[in-house]
């Protein structure tokens, strides 16, 4: 139970860390937060007057303080552009990106876990290379020109799948209880709307998942080429298992820890490259949401999802971690 | 041997060798991309708009008919050097903070290791995405935010690399003979470091590039009509149905820039770095 301590107390360290680097942003690198709030034809004492107000005339650590104290009450402040306060607008974009980053999720692993068990097995064939090649054209690929380019191909020019949005046309009435489409629709036993969630989601959550697939094959291959040398595979070969039970029960089992963890943390980071997806799909999410806060300089509703992005990234890696070490059959014989 | 010489050594394989020619020619076209472009990148002759690629213009014009060969060219400059300043300052950045933590030691060290490995962990894209709209949308905005963002890597990297430099013979025997500290730093660890340093940087090129491009694209960095690639293809957009080769081209010119520079940093990697020895 030790481990797990230390890696709760490690999350509320990184937690604290990202207070502190949204602090400064909204803070200090954005400029005087008066000058900001007070609005572009304010005078000098109307300048003060906020500042007194918003308590800016108080010490750093007073403000810090104080900003912690209102972002744990889930208060970002009011957003310029939606005129509502951030948080509303917060749980509202949440779930379609989190839907979203979870299709990519699976895709992601439906690929990079058997490739990479694959190739680490057949290391240096041909098709190991041929593997590598895709990799590496994977890990070059800009996001966002790749999601243009099937936008205009299998969506406008093929008419596989629809353009853009998160439903069609047909379905623009539905409404859900959590906001998880693909969720609510099967929960109301709507196939057809969940059907067509899904056919939205899928060119969105390719074009997302591509880089991060490219890397998690190599992690993959990586953690289980070095299981493949081990001992117990000789052994098991001795014992005359197939090959198939060799990966699947013995090399996977033991070497996708490793790979797993950092599949934890792609999931932060892919909620963080929705900026580059959702816009051009014409999906709701926090990604549109931050980038057209940015257009609109909007800096509070750009750093309240930085931290919540920062947030989720935390979250994910901890309950990996955690599951992981629960999971862990080495565990029950060390103890 | 000469560097080329030494350098046309490494590749083992025919991607490996066209991949470090095409890094060496995206290296010369940066350089003097601006004096071979034939059209100004910037102006804007919209009689001529939307032309798809001839022999006037290559690569066709865009929605406000500039020349996008020319934009490429200057473009090639632009994202490059962005990319590369963005590399230069967080090499000198995080190798001051990591050979100094090494130096260290004890809780100071431990401390600034335990921020880096929380700062790393936060998704990069994001982070520059919060600091460069902070600053206000430009391309120096984004370089900015990226060196906010990356510094961690390099302050790890070199932190290890000089620990593992420190508990070295050489290292005690200079110890006996009373070498100063700044002595130590130049003359034994950054040289000793130089080629662990070389490698990730070339491995760290694509990540940069895309990043920059990829905040220009969102509207954070080069602004429109800058000829940055990011910048292009967001520009490029809206005539994607009957201008493909607005968007192709700059999506391409990364695409190939990201893609070589990874092979040449693996194959660098290969050659330089003792430690990867591994197949």
């Amino acid at each position: 139970m030790r481990y797990v301590a230390e890696r709760i107390l490690f999350s509320i360290l990184s937690l604290c860390v990202l207070l502190f680097i949204t602090f400064v942003l909204s803070h200090v690198v954005a400029g005087d937060p008066a000058i900001v709030a007070a609005g572009p034809n304010a005078g000098a004492d109307k300048i003060a007057a906020v500042r007194l107000e918003m308590g800016l005339d108080q010490p750093m650590l007073v403000q810090f303080w104080r900003y912690s104290a209102a972002v744990f009450q889930g208060d970002f402040g009011t957003s310029w552009f939606t005129r509502q306060p951030i948080a509303d607008d917060l749980v509202r974009e949440l779930p379609p990106s989190l839907e979203l980053v979870f299709i990519a999720m699976l895709i992601n692993l439906g690929v990079s876990l058997p490739l990479g068990l694959l190739t680490a097995r057949y290391a240096g064939s041909r098709f190991d290379d041929l593997v590598r090649l895709l990799v590496l054209a994977g890990a070059g690929l800009p996001v966002f020109w790749l999601a243009i380019i099937l936008q205009q191909v299998v969506a406008g020019d093929w008419q596989l799948l629809p353009t853009a949005g998160r439903l069609g046309f047909e379905n623009r009435e539905f409404i859900g209880a959590t906001g998880f489409t693909l969720f609510d629709s099967l929960a109301q036993g709507r196939l057809d709307v969940f059907a067509d969630a899904l056919a939205h989601l899928v060119l969105p959550a390719f074009a997302l998942s591509l880089l991060f697939t490219a890397v998690g094959v190599r992690i993959t291959r990586t953690a289980m080429i070095s299981e493949f040398r081990k001992d117990y595979v000789v052994l098991a070969r001795a014992k005359g298992a197939s090959e198939g039970r060799i990966m699947a029960r013995h090399v996977f089992a033991n070497g996708a820890t490793p790979a797993l963890t950092v599949f934890g943390m792609q999931f932060g980071w892919m909620l963080g490259a929705t900026v580059l997806v959702e816009e051009i799909f014409g999906r709701p999410g926090i990604g549109r949401y931050a980038v057209k806060a940015v257009t609109q300089s909007d800096i509070h509703a750009v750093v309240a999802v930085v931290f919540v992005v920062g947030l989720v990234f935390l979250l994910a890696n901890l309950v990996v971690d955690i599951t992981l070490f629960l999971i862990n059959p080495r565990r029950r014989v060390k103890a | 041997m000469s560097v080329f010489a030494k350098l046309w050594s490494y590749p083992k394989t025919n991607i490996e060798r066209v991949a470090l020619v095409l890094v060496l020619a995206i290296i010369l076209v940066a350089i003097i991309g601006p004096f071979i472009a034939p059209f100004d990148p910037l102006k804007i002759a919209f009689r001529s708009k939307l032309q798809a690629p001839s022999l006037a213009h290559w690569l066709g014009t865009d929605g406000s008919g500039r020349d996008v060969l020319s934009r490429l060219l200057h473009g090639a400059q632009l994202t490059l050097s962005a990319t590369m300043l963005v590399l230069v300052v967080v090499v000198a950045i995080g190798c001051a903070i990591g050979i100094f933590s090494a130096f260290i030691g004890g809780a100071i060290d431990n401390m600034l290791m335990r921020l880096t490995d929380i700062w790393l962990g936060f998704p990069p894209l994001i982070l520059a995405l919060g600091f460069a709209s902070a600053l206000g949308a430009s391309l120096s905005a984004a370089i900015w935010a990226l060196i906010f963002s990356w510094w961690p890597n390099y302050a790890r990297l070199s932190r290890m690399v000089t620990s593992d430099i420190l508990s070295q013979k050489f290292i005690a025997s200079a110890d006996a003979l009373g070498v100063p500290t700044h002595r130590k730093v130049f003359h034994y660890v950054i040289p000793n470091a130089l080629d662990v340093l070389v490698v990730q940087v070339a491995l760290d090129v694509s990540a940069v590039m895309l990043a920059i491009s990829g905040l220009s694209f969102i509207g954070v960095g080069a602004q429109i009509p800058a000829p940055e690639w990011g910048a292009m293809i967001a520009d490029g957009r809206s005539y994607v149905a009957n201008g493909w080769w607005i968007v192709l081209a700059p999506g391409l010119a990364i695409f190939l820039t990201a893609v070589s520079f990874n092979v040449v940093g693996d194959m660098l990697r290969r050659e330089l770095d003792p430690t990867s020895r591994r197949r």
